[in-house]
């Protein structure tokens, strides 16, 4: 597959754009499952865009088909001007893709694992050692970076694999629930990670389902539900749009709409 | 980044997880080089154990008849001097008919049954009918026994009767049996390797491969890594590809360390069977057949990490795995089991028997036999099967819902909704 620029949209466009995008399942038990329906969103750099929604909303869904690991069953999705179906090795080299189902691999230490994202994908050779040096200097990973990954608490891991996420320095970081699992402390010290990322130019779409956490780190939120998008702003539009302050309120707002008094 | 440097950096971070894997390390490498001429060594000294004993159990047998004469007669030849005649032991009883010897024979009071029965003509001549039960080892050995004993004295009896007519052995001996073996001590080691080494290495292929295959697929599912290879920045071609050689590669390394180990240990091994015998047979691996058997057991090696990640990409546990891969690997064994029967020769026909060939070719390698047609026609199946399984391999991982662990189903049910059409709709694919 060609990753030639020719194929790329212009570069001034949002690093990730989403129009139309579904996904449908079929299931034996339930029939056909509209997982994502007509979903359209963008990205912009330096920004954390959130996909705020309930267990089952959709989210992952969303994510994985941006990660290429699954294939919408409609519309398109660009990342960096790279199609999801056409140029998914494109996408996948542009973009850092960290959730729960994308776990470390365990028989590995934290040192190798770093080495094996840097080189599989695309630090170039001369500069592997010291990128993963970087990284284990910037994530505090030292203390048990020759450690197997399988003795380590999930704290560590969750910082190793922020660290290997970022290994390749993608301008797009998918985060799909990331502290799910962690405690307080740990998931507060994972959200500053994230948001230093931003600061440094990454554009980074952040899937929650915990309110405070979007309320917090967000730069703008998309509110989903049932595989579809209710809302798409800033905090403040939100409000607006809904009359409500509080992220949990507003929320409640736009999946649970008050029937029109008579 | 060259398409091959991924792969060897796939491969590398493969192989370094697969080898810290205690189970694999076991099936890869303990196995085939100490555990498996170990288990051999064992068997045969237990087999030889148990053979000794039974040498020196004592047989309980009977005498009966209505002659007294004759009864007293054949306890006679039994009582004689003979080592095997010391070994009986007469069972003082109630005096007893056919039948209730027959019973007491049956509930395992006695080894063996004598009874002796006059006949008409010539005259002195009788009949012995021995009463045994075949299942039970100790009253075989006691009918082998006797058998002998009276054997011996019929000899013994025509010896003594052609001498009594004036006859020298010279006239009716006839002719001499004089036994000369052509086949020279290493051509023997061959020969005994030979049946046994094929066997063992391709048993050890599929054992090196059977971990492996499900650790690498399903153990990753189990694990949570598997999408993680997955959304690397590769092509999952590649990433499946460097699996497939870890496996093969892991599975033909088990091949090669077994067929080195026991053509240095089938001496030692094979010593509590054969005792001084051994040291008629030398064991060695010729050099001219080493380039053969790497292809061919290579070659194997290929197929059956294919065949058995056919399998197991379908499991979502390890558990799920070995239950998935189980029947691929019985089914690998039993045509390697053809080079059981010495006589049977690679042909066309088993030329284009998959793993059978390929066991025939090793064989006839490691005795230094070449049917070079057959052969070449033997590789040319064994790499037109392994292309098929990738080729079907390609086809199983192209399907989303086999790639993310959604399709709930076993290879033989995507066989027959994919690719035969039945019940095409497809189901289970939720995330």
């Amino acid at each position: 597959m060609s990753t030639t620029p020719s194929d790329r949209s212009d570069c001034a466009e949002p690093p990730v754009r989403v129009s139309g995008l579904s996904k449908l399942f079929v299931d034996e038990g339930r029939g056909e499952v509209r997982a994502v329906d007509d979903v359209s969103f963008e990205c912009r750099v330096g920004e954390i865009f959130g996909l705020l929604g309930a267990n089952g909303a959709g989210k992952t869904t969303t994510l994985r088909m941006l990660s290429t690991v699954l294939a919408p069953t409609g519309g398109k999705a660009l990342v960096r001007g790279f199609e999801v179906r056409q140029n998914p090795e494109a996408v996948r080299r542009n973009l850092g893709f960290f959730s729960a189902s994308t776990a470390l691999y365990p028989r590995l230490t934290a040192r190798e694992t770093l080495t094996f994202f840097a080189r599989i994908n695309g630090v170039e050779e001369p500069r592997v050692e010291s990128r993963v040096e970087e990284l284990i200097r910037r994530f505090g990973i030292g203390e048990y970076a020759d450690a197997r990954v399988e003795k380590l608490s999930s704290g560590m891991k969750q910082k190793v694999s922020l660290a290997r996420t970022v290994a390749h320095d993608p301008p797009i970081l998918i985060f799909d629930e990331p502290t799910v699992g962690l405690d307080v402390l740990a998931a507060l010290d994972l959200q500053g990670l994230i948001a230093e990322l931003r600061d440094e130019g990454k554009t980074i779409l952040f899937s929650t389902h915990i309110m405070s956490e979007a309320e917090r780190l967000c730069d703008r939120i998309a509110i989903i539900h049932r595989g579809r998008i209710l809302a798409c702003g800033k905090l403040e539009e939100l409000r607006t749009a809904t009359g409500e302050h509080y992220l949990e309120d507003i929320f409640v707002a736009l999946v649970q709409p008050r029937p029109a008094s008579p | 980044m060259s398409g091959g440097r991924e792969v060897w950096i796939l491969l590398r971070r493969e192989l370094r997880a697969a080898l810290r894997e205690r189970s694999v390390v076991l099936s890869t490498i303990v196995m085939p080089v100490l555990l498996y001429p170990l288990l051999l060594w064992l068997a045969f000294s237990i087999g030889s154990f148990v053979q000794g004993q039974q040498e020196r159990q004592r047989s309980r047998l009977v005498v009966l008849g209505d002659s007294p004469e004759l009864v007293e007669s054949v306890a006679e030849i039994l009582r004689g001097g003979s080592e095997s005649g010391q070994q009986l032991e007469w069972v003082d009883g109630p005096e007893a008919d056919h039948e209730s010897a027959r019973e007491r024979v049956a509930a395992g009071e006695l080894d063996l049954a004598v009874m002796v029965f006059p006949v008409e003509a010539p005259a002195g001549n009788y009949r012995v009918e021995l009463l045994w039960d075949t299942t039970v080892g100790r009253s075989a050995k006691a009918r082998d026994r006797v058998e002998d004993l009276l054997s011996d004295h019929r000899g013994q009896r025509i010896e003594e009767e052609v001498e009594r007519l004036g006859i020298g052995p010279e006239t009716w001996l006839g002719f001499e049996i004089e036994r000369r073996n052509l086949a020279t001590r290493s051509e023997m080691g061959a020969f005994v390797l030979g049946l046994m080494a094929p066997l063992f290495t391709i048993l050890m292929i599929a054992v090196g491969c059977f971990y492996t295959a499900i650790d690498t697929t399903a153990g990753e599912r189990e694990r949570s890594t598997w999408e993680t290879s997955l959304t690397l920045a590769v092509s999952r071609d590649r990433v499946v590809l460097a699996k497939f050689l870890t496996v093969a590669l892991l599975g033909w390394t088990a091949g090669l360390l077994n067929l080195v180990a026991l053509s240095v240990s089938l001496r030692a091994i094979l010593a509590p069977a054969l005792g001084a015998s051994q040291m008629m047979l030398q064991f060695s691996l010729p050099w001219r057949a080493l380039p053969l058997l790497f292809l061919a057991s290579a070659l194997l090696a290929l197929f059956i990490a294919a065949g058995m990640m056919l399998f197991a990409a379908f499991a979502r546990t390890f558990k799920e795995g070995q239950s998935m891969v189980t029947p691929f690997y019985l089914l690998c064994l039993l045509p390697a089991m053809v080079v059981q029967a010495p006589d049977l020769e690679l042909t066309a026909g088993w030329a284009l028997v998959p793993i059978a060939n390929v066991a025939l070719v090793l064989r006839d390698a490691i005795t230094g036999t070449y049917h070079w047609p057959w052969i070449g026609l033997t590789l040319a199946v064994e790499v037109a099967t392994v292309l098929a399984c990738l080729a079907l391999a390609r086809r199983v991982m192209a399907d989303e819902n086999v790639m993310t662990g959604a399709f709930e189903g076993s290879f033989a049910q995507f066989v027959r909704r994919e690719l035969l059409g039945h019940g095409r709709e497809r189901s289970g694919e939720s995330p």
